[in-house]
Formats: structure tokens, sequence, C-alpha cells
């Protein structure tokens, strides 16, 4: 296919159900899209998702943005029930999942949805594999995520976290 | 007028609302019946109970004394779901249990699994690490988040919450939440109402 010019033509066809495609998609292997919402993706977005699938959720009336230049690894998913933003330059490792919504709520009725929290990756944040990203977050300009790290708060620009909770690695340089 | 044919309208409205009817009604219980065949088929090893469902792949094996209880649910998705009880081993699980996609459950001894649990996506539950081996009780009504992971010896208490990511090494008091590497357990009660659930 690639010799054939023909990748991002078949990156175009896969990615049909998305609301808007950019410039030159790639995709290797499977990107499963769900649900009815809306998925806009921008340009020269790479989907890599040749060990694994590639998982889009966006439940009705739900949005999920992935901007220019984003690549994501396979295995991950993300599932949005209000919005998920992923910024330009971003990388998502292996297994990494992006939930705007925790589906069961603590206590009480655990088959009740609760309410969801968008979430916000802005430019140039490098996620690494098996990361959980959970409502709350907020990851700013260029913070980088180790991997396995879970996190569900406000990550200041440029501050590189890890571990179970997240703690802070190192602080990057003040811009 | 009103007595000739439906208008192309009436009819475009009355074929919508009966494909509404169909995805809403038909299909899920469709699903269910088709989910219950595979169980069928795929745990014919094990003892189960009524309404199991599988939906997606699960690679299930049973060497020991497996029983599974009433309307379990076994979803499917971009892993395949396993469940494995060896030789000698004794793996229970209670009625009513949701199990997502890329579970991975293993009795080399004892795992005991209470009703109505919840175990989302990639968690591991398996009674031995490669140096001990303990036997593993989960009581009723937990719910352990995508990703977690329950080392050997460990007994988690009724309705308590394992949260996203974390790895279990120590026993969860009933009605608590517990997290992180290694999971640090407080209770539910002294959580923030108003939060998400983070």
């Amino acid at each position: 296919m690639m010799m054939l010019g023909l990748g991002p033509t078949v990156a175009r066809l896969k990615l049909r159900r998305c609301e808007s495609v950019g410039l030159i998609p790639t995709v290797w292997g499977r990107v499963w899209i769900h649900g009815g919402g809306e998925i806009r993706v921008g340009h020269r977005v790479v989907f890599d998702a040749r060990m694994a699938p590639i998982e889009l959720h966006a439940q009705k009336g739900a949005r999920i943005v992935l901007e220019d230049d984003v690549t994501i690894e396979g295995g991950s998913s993300i599932e949005a029930q209000s919005s998920i933003t992923v910024g330009a330059r971003s990388r998502l490792g292996m297994w990494c999942k992006v939930l705007d919504n925790m589906y069961h709520p603590l206590r009480g009725n655990r088959h009740s949805r609760p309410q969801s929290v968008p979430l916000v990756l802005e430019e140039g944040v490098t996620v690494g594999s098996r990361s959980i990203l959970l409502p709350g977050t907020h990851l700013q300009r260029g913070v980088s995520v180790a991997p396995g790290t879970v996190i569900s708060r406000r990550i200041p620009a440029g501050v590189s976290v890890g571990g179970s909770p997240a703690r802070v690695l190192r602080r990057g340089e003040a811009r | 007028m009103s007595h000739g044919l439906p208008s192309v309208a009436e009819t475009a409205q009355a074929v919508r609302s009966g494909i509404q009817v169909v995805r809403a009604e038909v299909l899920p219980r469709a699903e269910r019946a088709v989910g219950i065949a595979r169980a069928r088929w795929l745990f014919r090893a094990f003892r189960r109970g009524q309404g199991v469902a599988a939906y997606g792949p699960v690679s299930a094996r049973n060497d020991g004394h497996a029983e599974l209880g009433d309307r379990l649910t076994f979803l499917g998705g971009m892993m395949p779901t396993s469940v494995a009880c060896y030789e000698g081993a004794r793996l229970l699980v209670g009625n009513e249990c949701h199990f997502n996609y890329g579970v991975s459950l293993e009795a080399w001894e004892s795992v005991q699994i209470g009703a109505r649990c919840m175990f989302a996506s990639f968690v591991r539950v398996s009674d031995r690490d490669g140096q001990r081996i303990a036997p593993i009780i989960i009581e009723d009504d937990v719910w352990v988040a995508h990703g977690a992971i329950l080392l050997p010896g460990v007994r988690i208490g009724a309705r308590s919450v394992v949260s996203a990511g974390s790895i279990v090494s120590q026993d969860v008091p009933p009605d608590s939440l517990a997290m992180g590497n290694p999971a640090r357990s407080m209770s539910l009660d002294l959580v923030a109402r108003e939060a998400t659930g983070s």
C-alpha cells in the first residue's frame, strides 16, 4: 500500500466514521471507532495499531479532538462521554487508557453513570505506555508522563510525572 | 385522503420507530442469547450456573474445581479474557459478576469471588506470583477498576473499590478505597462526595 502511495487513502477509509480527517493521515492496523459521537482528527495524525487495535469511543453528544501531528500507539483506548482533547504533537504510548468518566460511582447504585469531566491534554504531551488518565486530568504544555502512571489531576507545564499515585519526577525549565 | 395509503413521511416514521425498537429491545437480547451459547461451549469444563454469557473471546481452562455462578457477563474487546484453574485448585465466582475484556483470572490454589463484583479491563488476579502461592478472597460487591493487579494472599472486603492501576499487596477492609502502588486503603466515607471518583 505504501509503495503504491495508497496509505493516506486507505487510512481515510479506515477513519471514515470520523467527523473530519486532516491531511495525510496514517493508520497501521485496526482503529475501532464506536459510539455516535463526534471525532475530529487533525493533520498528519499517526495511528500505529500494528500490535493491538486502537479504540476511539465517543458517546452520542461527546467529542474527541486529536489535533495535528498526534501519534497514538496500539492498544490505547480513548473513551469520551463528554469531551477529550489531545493537543498538537502529543504522543500516546501503547495500552494507554484515557477516560473522562468513571462509569460507576464510588458509592450508591453502581450502575448509575456519574458526571463526566472534560479531559484536556495540551500541546507536546508525551504519555508513556500503560498509563491511565482518569477524569479530572489536565496535562499542560510539554508534560511527560512515565509509563504506568495513573493521573487524575492538573499537571503544570513542563513537569514530568510518574508512579501510582502520580508524583513529580522532574520539573522542567520555566518557559 | 386520510383513508388512502400512508404518506411517505408516515412510512418513514414507522420504519424508523421499528428500527429503534429492534436496536433497543431485540438486538441486546439476541446478543445475550449468542453470548450464553458461546459461554456454554467455552466454559464446558466448568461447573456453571444459569445465564453465563461471553460476549467476546474468552480462553477458559479448568484442571481443578471451578464453579461459576449465575448470570455472569464476560465482555469482549481488544484482548481476550482468560480464566484458568490449574490442577488441584479451586476457583469460585459468585452470581452476577461482570468481567470486562482482558481480565486474567488464575487459580493455582484458591481464588474466591463474591456476588455482584465488577472487574474492569486488564485486571489481573492470580494467587501465584512466582515466589509464593496464597489464596485470594474477594467479597461481595467489589469493584476492581482498570489495570489493577491483585497479588496472592489478598482479601478484599465487601463493597470496596480498588482504583485504576493499583497493585494490591495487603488486605483491603470492607467499604474502603484502595489506590496506588503498593495500594493504601482509606475508608470510602472519607473520600470527598463531589469527587468524580478520582
